[in-house]
């Protein structure tokens, strides 16, 4: 019961990060900072994909209605929520997951992280810009807004991590 | 059959999976191309209140720039005012005019949310349907071309804005009189192009670009922006002109929507006349 609780917070602390102040900061030449999946990571590992994808969609759909993007970032957090559970198959720990441990940076390792969501995030903004452009002649314009976005969300996702999650709080 | 519900039951995630995404892509084409609802924009009640709560806060912050411009704004209003001028002749007596009529309407409105990042960039109003805000209608400020109404719900309303692939407004050079469409390349908020000028013409850098008024949305003369730099077209007899927007679109707050009055009679007319019928 207490992590429902934890979660929903996280869920609308999340929507309002992503949709009234990210959105609004730019930076110039594409660069688009994208911290809301973060939230489908930290999701318990047992949860099932069904309740992941729908979770997903609610998120990015409330994200889109906000910031008039018609759906791009519900179908890249879709395809974000499904690899998931293959991504983290694809990069196990030694001693596999521990079912009440969450996944975040401290409890699984820097390095872990790294790979991990760094797979799942290029992923991610990958599709988002695809989907955005949809021009097969921009391809240079997309892969530079993949490039220079990338280390900025990650830095912030993992400045999320130090800012809002207590380090003794995992057992 | 049993083979059927087995394929269902091996492929259930991708199959949940293929369907949330059918459902995203299909709002997403589907939007980009005619707006059919609004529960899905800013335009919604929902998102239009969070976005007003947020405009109320970040309002203050350019209100020395915005400021600075009304009052310009009230300067040239003043200098146009009867009571500005000394009457020089006493004879004349005050007729009331029948020759002109009002064919466009203004409303003002403030914008309350703006993106400038995107491939494609809307704008959202704090006015709607109920200050008889309808799609179609033209949007500019005082120092150039905004956008189109693309949505409007009762008390907010969408702007696809001239940051936007397909915005095409028919735009002019003053000087010459040549005529073609605005579009953007998406990479830079203060450039767009300038499609369709045949390059038999010269076009100096620098020269004025202003509306056409072809498209029943502007009237003719508002300004678009200021050319900045010419190139050929490969293989085509045209010019790609890029130009420089009057408007700094990332820290516009106040617009006017215009409503041409004479719209209705004017697409009647060109309706009723035949173009080219095939026999």
């Amino acid at each position: 019961m207490n992590l429902l609780i934890i979660h929903s917070i996280r869920f609308f602390a999340i929507l309002i990060i992503q949709a009234l102040i990210l959105n609004q900061i730019e930076i110039g030449s594409g660069i688009q900072l994208m911290v809301y999946p973060l939230f489908i990571f930290l999701l318990p590992v047992e949860l099932s994909i069904i309740y992941l994808l729908s979770i997903s969609f609610i998120l990015g759909l409330s994200i889109d209605s906000i910031c008039n993007t018609y759906g791009i970032h519900t179908s890249a957090l879709l395809s974000f929520a499904y690899l998931r559970p293959i991504i983290f198959k694809l990069f196990i720990p030694r001693d596999g997951y521990d079912p009440i441990v969450e996944t975040n940076i401290f409890t699984l390792g820097f390095r872990w992280f790294i790979k991990c969501f760094g797979t799942l995030l290029f992923i991610h903004h990958l599709w988002f810009f695809l989907v955005e452009i949809f021009k097969i002649n921009e391809l240079f314009f997309v892969l530079q807004k993949v490039f220079l976005s990338i280390p900025i969300s990650f830095l912030l996702c993992i400045l999320l991590q130090f800012l809002f999650i207590k380090k003794s709080n995992e057992i | 059959m049993r083979n059927f519900i087995a394929f269902i039951k091996r492929f259930r995630v991708f199959l949940f999976f293929a369907l949330l995404q059918g459902i995203t892509f299909s709002i997403y084409f589907s939007y980009l191309q005619f707006p059919k609802y609004q529960y899905l924009t800013s335009a919604s009640l929902f998102s239009g209140n969070i976005l007003k709560l947020r405009n109320n806060l970040t309002k203050h912050f350019y209100l020395n720039y915005n400021n600075s411009i009304l009052q310009k704004e009230n300067i040239a209003l003043m200098d146009s005012i009867p009571s500005s001028f000394i009457k020089l002749d006493n004879g004349l007596v005050k007729i009331n005019d029948t020759i002109f009529n009002y064919q466009y309407e203004y409303t003002p409105a403030i914008i309350i949310n703006s993106t400038h990042n995107k491939r494609n960039n809307y704008f959202t109003l704090n006015v709607g349907s109920k200050q008889n805000i309808e799609p179609g209608m033209g949007v500019f400020s005082s120092n150039g071309v905004v956008g189109v109404i693309h949505n409007c719900s009762e008390h907010f309303s969408v702007v696809k804005s001239c940051l936007t692939k397909d915005i095409n407004i028919d735009v002019m050079i003053e000087e010459t009189g040549d005529f073609g469409l605005l579009k953007w390349d998406g990479e830079d908020s203060k450039y767009g192009t300038l499609w369709g000028i045949s390059n038999d013409s010269k076009v100096k850098k620098g020269s004025k670009i202003i509306t056409r008024g072809g498209g029943k949305i502007f009237p003719r003369g508002i300004i678009v922006g200021r050319v900045s730099k010419t190139q050929l077209v490969e293989g085509k007899p045209l010019w790609d002109i890029s130009v420089k927007f009057s408007e700094n679109y990332k820290s516009l707050q106040r617009v006017y929507i215009i409503k041409n009055l004479l719209k209705k009679e004017q697409e009647k007319l060109e309706s009723d006349t035949p173009v080219n019928n095939p026999k």
